[in-house]
């Protein structure tokens, strides 16, 4: 929720500027004055690297799905997937975190 | 083990590019496990403008690619207490701070979280998650161990309050 009701708020063009350097869907829709007034939407974490993708109602663009973790997933690592074709969740990944350093924990005792 | 907040009472956050040391005391939160293996969840992120004039400002919740080090403090302005008073405590307390004595944190390019835009001339942002898609952080190590509240580059930061809800584990 973004809230610009007593706030002149922010500019379609300041939105363009900054979906040019950061990735365009974790950042406010453009040409719908999403930085003016009260913006609401839902937003979903990729479930690849957890960026949080707000859905965008203009969007006519296929959205980002994995089917191997059956969850959306941002561009970015729509673009990944594609390359490479794996999946891997974050979930995993910090599973994978915590086992590595477990591990090492229990060689220093040994 | 129970949902804390850590809140910034008022602070104009320093614009800071990726990659580059964030400045003890210009940024609001940082999070870095206590161990290894510490996993907490994001539940909520709130920011309110205070300032008195338009700031339109691009804050960004992230991981980090370089952790903090050193004795790692806060400043008064901040505080970090339990959401209830009858909460368990952990034995190794999540490590909140926005001040690190030796490296200080950096934003890792590639790992952003989450994108708050909004103008601090009395604009609100408030992003808040279901429990399965609450951001998680593991461990205290690079990229995943430490996350931060900062400003990004490309705006003009005013001063805002901020919040943030979550839970360690």
């Amino acid at each position: 929720m973004v809230d610009h009701r007593n706030s002149p708020g922010i500019t379609d063009d300041f939105i363009h500027k900054a979906s040019q350097v950061l990735p365009a869907d974790t950042c406010l829709p453009v040409g719908m004055s999403a930085g003016r007034g009260l913006f609401e939407a839902p937003t979903v974490s990729c479930s690849h690297c957890q960026a949080m993708v707000i859905i965008n109602p203009l969007r006519n663009r296929e959205r980002g799905y994995c089917p191997g973790c059956d969850r959306y997933i941002c561009d970015n690592c729509t673009e990944l997937r594609r390359i490479n074709g794996q999946c891997k969740t974050f979930r995993q990944l910090a599973d994978e975190i915590v086992e590595a350093a477990l591990k090492a924990e229990s060689i220093k005792e040994i | 083990m129970g949902k804390r907040i850590t809140s910034y009472t008022t602070l104009t956050p320093t614009a800071t590019a990726d990659t580059t040391n964030l400045v003890d005391s210009t940024y609001q939160i940082a999070y870095q496990g206590a161990n290894t293996t510490q996993r907490w969840n994001i539940v909520e992120v709130y920011l309110g403008g205070q300032a008195g004039a338009s700031s339109p400002s691009i804050m960004l919740l992230s991981f980090d690619s370089q952790v903090a080090t050193g004795s790692l403090t806060a400043d008064a302005a901040q505080t970090d207490t339990v959401s209830d008073g009858s909460a368990g405590t952990l034995t190794n307390a999540l490590k909140v701070f926005n001040k690190a004595a030796t490296n200080k944190p950096q934003r890792d390019v590639a790992r952003h979280l989450a994108n708050l835009s909004f103008n601090a001339f009395g604009g609100v942002v408030r992003l808040n998650w279901p429990l399965d898609q609450q951001f998680v952080g593991v461990g205290n190590t690079a990229s995943f161990g430490e996350m931060s509240l900062s400003a990004f580059t490309g705006g003009t930061t005013g001063l805002m309050g901020c919040h943030i809800i979550y839970e360690p584990f």
